[in-house]
Formats: C-alpha cells, sequence, structure tokens
C-alpha cells in the first residue's frame, strides 16, 4: 500500500497537468477545422474517451483472467474499477459525439453501426455492474465477474472495427487508407496528446477507484467482525 | 474423449427426457412464440407489403424472447435439487456438463423453429420454407445457446435470477442479432441482393469463439 500512496499523488497531479495542458491546447493552440468550424474541437477529447473506455475494457478482461489464474481478490477490485471508470468515459464518448453529430448531421442520434455498437458495449458493461450486485458471495462475486469481463470483452472489438468493416458514416481517423478527416500535423498532435493525458488519467483514477473498493470491502469486513463481538444485551 | 462424448449424450438424454415427461418448457416457449406473432400483427400493422421485409426481423426477436424462457429453466432443476455436485463429480470434465446444456438448448431452439416457421406461414400467408433460411436460423439458435447457456449458469446462482439473464445476455447477442436478421432478409428476397458472406462469416465466427470461450470459463463459473 505504502508504494501505491505515493504514486497516486503523483498521478494524479500529472493527469491533472496533462488534461489541462491538453485543454488549453485544443482551445487555443489548434486550428480551426475548416468546414466543421469550431464543433470539431470535441473529437480531441471524444477520441480520447473513447481509447480510454476501450483500454479500460481490455485491462478488466486482463485482470479478470488474472484473478481466474491466480485468485487474488486484488485482481477483482482492478477487475470492478477497470470497469466503472471505462463505462464513465464511454458514456463521455457518446455524449460528446452527439454534441459533434448535431451541427454536423443534424441529428443528436442516428443508427449507424458505429454508434449502436459503442452503445451496445455501454449496456454490456451496465450489465456486468448489475451482475456484481446480484452476488453476495465476494469469491463467486470475483468469479462471475471476471468470466463476465472476459465474455463481454468480444463487444470491444466489434465497435472498435465496426466503423472499418461495415457503411457508416462515422468518421475513421486512422488506417482508412482515403482520409475522412485531414488532420494536418498540428491536430495530429494535439490528439497525440489528448490520448496521453487521457491515459494518465485513466491510470490515476483506475488507482484511486480500487484503492477506495478495497477500502470499503476492508471496513465492511472490520463491521462485520465488530458486529459479531456485540453483545446484544440477551 | 470417448467418456466425454458419452456423459454429453447421457446428460442430453436426461434433459431431453425430463423435458418431455412435463413438457412444461417447450409448451410454454410454444405458447409465448404463438402470442408473440399476434401482438407483432397490431404493434407492428402488418400489411402484406412491409410483411416480407421484416419477417426475418419477426421470427428472430420471437425466437430470442421464447429462448429466455428456456435458458432460464436449464440449470434451475439442478440448482433447486442440489445436484450440481453429483454432476459435477458424474462426468470425466466440466465441459461435458456445459456442452450438454448448450445442446439441449440449441434442439429446444431448432424444434421451436420447426414449429414456429409453419405457423408464420399459415397466418401471414408468406413461405417461409426454405433452406437456407433454416440454415442461418440454426446458426444464430447456435450462438445464441452457446452464450446464453454460460449466462444462465452464472444467473441461475445470483440473487435476481431469470431478472438478471436477458440484461446480461442480450448486449452479448448484437453480432449474432444483425448476423442473422441481415442475411434472412437478403434470403427471403425483402433486401435486394447483397452480399451475405460477411454476416455468415461473422456469425460462424461468433459461435466458435463464444462457444471455445465459454468451454474454457465454465469451470470457474460452477466449481466454487
Amino acid at each position: 500500500m505504502s508504494s501505491r500512496n505515493k504514486l497516486l499523488p503523483l498521478l494524479s497531479v500529472l493527469a491533472s497537468l496533462l488534461l489541462l495542458f491538453a485543454f488549453l491546447r485544443v482551445l487555443f493552440f489548434t486550428p480551426v477545422e475548416q468546414t466543421m468550424g469550431l464543433v470539431q474541437k470535441v473529437f480531441y477529447f471524444h477520441m480520447s474517451a473513447a481509447w480510454v473506455g476501450m483500454l479500460a475494457f481490455l485491462a478488466a478482461a486482463v485482470f479478470g483472467l488474472l484473478y481466474l489464474s491466480r485468485r487474488d481478490m486484488k485482481w477483482d477490485t482492478l477487475t470492478a474499477a477497470s470497469v466503472e471508470v471505462g463505462l464513465l468515459f464511454t458514456i463521455i464518448c457518446i455524449l460528446s459525439g452527439m454534441i459533434w453529430a448535431r451541427p454536423i448531421w443534424n441529428t443528436w442520434w442516428t443508427w449507424d453501426p458505429r454508434l449502436t455498437t459503442v452503445t451496445i458495449m455501454a449496456f454490456t458493461y451496465i450489465a456486468f455492474i448489475l451482475l456484481r450486485r446480484g452476488v453476495d458471495n465476494p469469491t463467486r462475486r470475483a468469479r462471475f465477474s471476471a468470466v463476465y469481463a472476459v465474455i463481454g470483452f468480444i463487444s470491444v472489438p466489434l465497435t472498435f472495427f465496426s466503423a472499418r468493416l461495415l457503411r457508416t458514416i462515422h468518421p475513421v481517423v486512422f488506417g482508412s487508407g482515403e482520409a475522412d478527416m485531414n488532420l494536418n500535423p498540428q491536430m495530429l498532435g494535439t490528439l497525440f496528446i489528448s490520448l496521453g493525458a487521457f491515459t494518465v488519467l485513466y491510470a490515476a483514477l483506475l488507482l484511486h477507484r480500487s484503492r477506495l473498493m478495497a477500502e470499503q470491502e476492508a471496513l465492511n469486513q472490520q463491521l462485520a467482525a465488530d458486529d459479531s463481538h456485540y453483545d446484544w444485551g440477551e | 474423449m470417448k467418456a466425454w462424448l458419452h456423459s454429453v449424450r447421457v446428460l442430453v438424454w436426461k434433459d431431453l427426457l425430463q423435458e418431455w415427461r412435463s413438457r412444461d418448457i417447450l409448451t410454454s416457449m410454444l405458447a409465448f412464440a404463438v402470442l408473440s406473432l399476434f401482438i407483432f400483427n397490431y404493434a407492428l400493422e402488418l400489411s402484406p407489403i412491409n410483411r416480407a421485409e421484416i419477417a426475418p426481423g419477426v421470427i428472430w426477436v420471437v425466437m430470442v424472447f421464447a429462448g429466455t424462457l428456456g435458458l432460464n429453466r436449464s440449470f434451475t432443476a439442478e440448482q433447486d435439487q442440489g445436484c450440481f455436485e453429483g454432476l459435477m463429480m458424474a462426468v470425466p470434465d466440466l465441459s461435458a456438463i456445459y456442452f450438454a446444456k448448450l445442446l439441449t438448448n440449441l434442439l429446444m431452439m431448432v424444434f421451436l423453429a420447426v414449429l414456429v416457421i409453419p405457423i408464420y406461414s399459415l397466418l401471414y400467408n408468406q413461405s417461409l420454407f426454405n433452406q437456407a433460411f433454416f440454415g442461418v436460423l440454426i446458426l444464430g439458435a447456435w450462438g445464441y445457446s452457446a452464450a446464453g447457456t454460460l449466462i444462465a449458469s452464472m444467473t441461475v446462482q445470483t440473487r435476481m435470477r431469470d431478472l438478471l439473464l436477458p440484461v446480461l445476455l442480450f448486449p452479448l447477442l448484437l453480432p449474432v442479432n444483425m448476423a442473422v436478421v441481415k442475411s434472412c432478409g437478403v434470403i427471403l428476397g425483402s433486401v435486394a441482393g447483397q452480399d451475405i458472406h460477411g454476416w455468415l462469416n461473422l456469425l460462424l465466427v461468433y459461435d466458435i469463439v463464444v462457444t471455445i470461450l465459454s468451454i474454457m470459463v465454465f469451470e470457474y463459473v460452477i466449481q466454487e
């Protein structure tokens, strides 16, 4: 715990600074896109949130596998924390995408494969949280969480490749051959800074959340132990 | 391998025999399916013109919803009677239990399709007797049962049981739903001749990946 205590403030400060830097750079030091105008700037955070969401779900699946092989509750806490943080960023991604879509596509929502798959991905991980609430026994909860984090991960590559394989109106930034979005070097630089800042933020939030979960669990156990010692005056 | 196959066969036989003696699940599934067809009729205003377009969607949704009734029941007998331990000791490998339950659920879905397709054809005056259509439905039912059996084995051990199954299962079924409905639309000729190989590949890959993944993780679900 002591090494984590030193790492955590450092990560938190670093994440805040990087986020501030990325924010300032997006607002003041990145050129305005010619056809879309100012609203295009939401894209830097939109894509970063999408990236962190998927990274978090990948991490959750890996933590789940680690739990299944090692049976250490530490990995279960990390699985659950990673899913929660990933879900938060996926929702940010969906909402920021809607803000962008309103002026560009002239609608908040459209039934495009990319939009549909990312929302179903969010539902998969909402179901994960419901599953955890439905199991009282901690080790059973840990086993089920790990299994569902692994199986649920199917939705992540599906979301990732949906804009590349299916007919979609969602822009593909990298590896599409034809450039849907022409990013000049300055914009690309901003994008990478934003991606980096969000990744550090993810690491900081993951550690905060898992530490909170672990302490909550420890407190619960202590309360349960105290309860059993308490003489109810019989 | 021989012992594994034998235990799968015995377990499937046991479940089918048990179902045949009570016929609880199949009758509920069938009644629910036919009822849904009637509900769809007035919910969607199925005129002869748009009927052809949405037939694959209606059939598949009816099967998926009726299928959850069967999935919910597929582990309750063992759970309620406390036979899980006995079952786990009886098989050479725990994956045999998963595979047997998968096959039972698949057979129930296929049986349901065999009954629902003529009923639909009769009620809506549109022939759905098409081998390719039936083949895609079976592939879809396989993916559905593969994911559903694993999820059901978890939800039966939770506090919320039946409530949780669709919430956990339906998001995972998105590729199956898309692939079945899109490719059946092309097969039945309601959507102009697109290439359906991509959809069939997706369906096949999903079926195989989910089955293998489930076999690998199943022991963690049922073993304390």
